[in-house]
């Protein structure tokens, strides 16, 4: 018979079970069966988290702080998620208020890796400066709100400050997840 | 960032492997209506996470060529490796033997008497005592093997 290069003779190489070729592994299984249910728990851990807030937009994921001076407490979240949109909101008291206007300085990182798309209401004027941008809102009594609108662009920790000009300065941290 | 658009692609496809891995096989030649929501509404859920706010061609084709790399290399693992092979498609399991239930893995496989004797009379068998080994083999179907007939 001619050899041929490519050719090698059969062999029972799959593990028979009586008599049948079946190739089972009880062994490999059982362990299988045993990571299934750890992974399965690990499913639903991760599910208790999402619902609580652990990856953002929930109970956990909520932060509320005020400054020192008492001008202003901005609720936000600690947690965002990558390129989706959250609220910021600045809750301005009546020490915030001087000469009939509120100014509010964020700094540069609010901008850009934390994304602010657009300020509500519309600032009187925006002025640039101290690696950040400084809002002013024409303002009488309290209570006076401010929104700023978040997308975050990049996932990581994001640190940001925000001062009301006449108050102490408020740093925060914000992670975004992917 | 096009490293970070790479890595969302394989990760969505290694997460669908995985996720159809552990959701486990089901008995059938043809996927049921049940599979086919399961399936389409995993590989739209995971689009979303994988393309984000980039639609351009050069992301698409970028991806595509990241998850084919990828695909190839799990291929080229499973050739090399016994245990990676297992590890991704599973080992053929034995539900009945010589007229004998493998009840733990029944139960485990989340599969039934019925489940078995569909695929029975599939062959033309007419009942479960017809059976000699029934087995559920990695890719979902069960495969069954007949009594020898005395004489034949």
């Amino acid at each position: 018979m001619p050899e041929h290069a490519f050719m090698s003779p059969i062999e029972d190489s799959v593990p028979k079970v009586g008599e049948v070729a079946v190739g089972e592994d009880l062994n490999f299984q059982r362990r299988w069966w045993k990571f299934e249910r750890a992974i399965w728990l690990f499913f639903l851990l991760i599910l208790a988290a999402d619902v609580l807030g652990l990856f953002g937009r929930g109970w956990l994921a909520k932060a509320q702080r005020t400054d020192a001076a008492q001008t202003v407490t901005l609720d936000y979240e600690r947690i965002e998620r990558a390129s989706t949109p959250s609220i910021m909101t600045f809750h301005f008291e009546p020490a915030a208020i001087r000469n009939g206007r509120i100014e509010l300085y964020v700094s540069e990182d609010l901008i850009k890796p934390l994304g602010a798309q657009r300020i509500s209401p519309e600032p009187r004027e925006s002025s640039m400066g101290d690696d950040g941008i400084t809002y002013t809102f024409p303002a009488t009594r309290t209570p006076a709100i401010a929104e700023i609108q978040l997308q975050p662009s990049f996932p990581g920790l994001h640190h940001f400050r925000v001062q009301v000009i006449g108050g102490q300065p408020i740093d925060a941290t914000v992670f975004v997840v992917p | 960032m096009a490293p970070f658009t790479i890595f969302r692609a394989l990760f969505g496809y290694l997460f669908l492997v995985l996720m159809v891995r552990i959701v486990g096989r089901r008995p059938g030649k043809q996927l049921t209506p049940f599979e086919f929501v399961l399936i389409f509404y995993l590989g739209g859920l995971t689009l979303t996470g994988m393309v984000g706010d980039e639609v351009s061609l050069s992301n698409a084709v970028c991806q595509i060529l990241a998850v084919a790399v990828c695909h190839y290399s799990l291929a080229w693992l499973r050739f090399r490796s016994a245990r990676v092979a297992k590890i991704l498609d599973g080992v053929p399991l034995i539900l009945l033997e010589y007229g004998q239930w493998r009840t733990d893995t029944l139960s485990r496989m989340r599969l039934q008497d019925d489940d078995v004797m569909d695929m029975a009379r599939g062959q033309g068998l007419k009942d479960l005592s017809s059976i000699k080994t029934a087995v559920l083999e990695s890719y979902g179907e069960i495969s069954i093997i007949p009594v020898e007939e005395e004489g034949g």
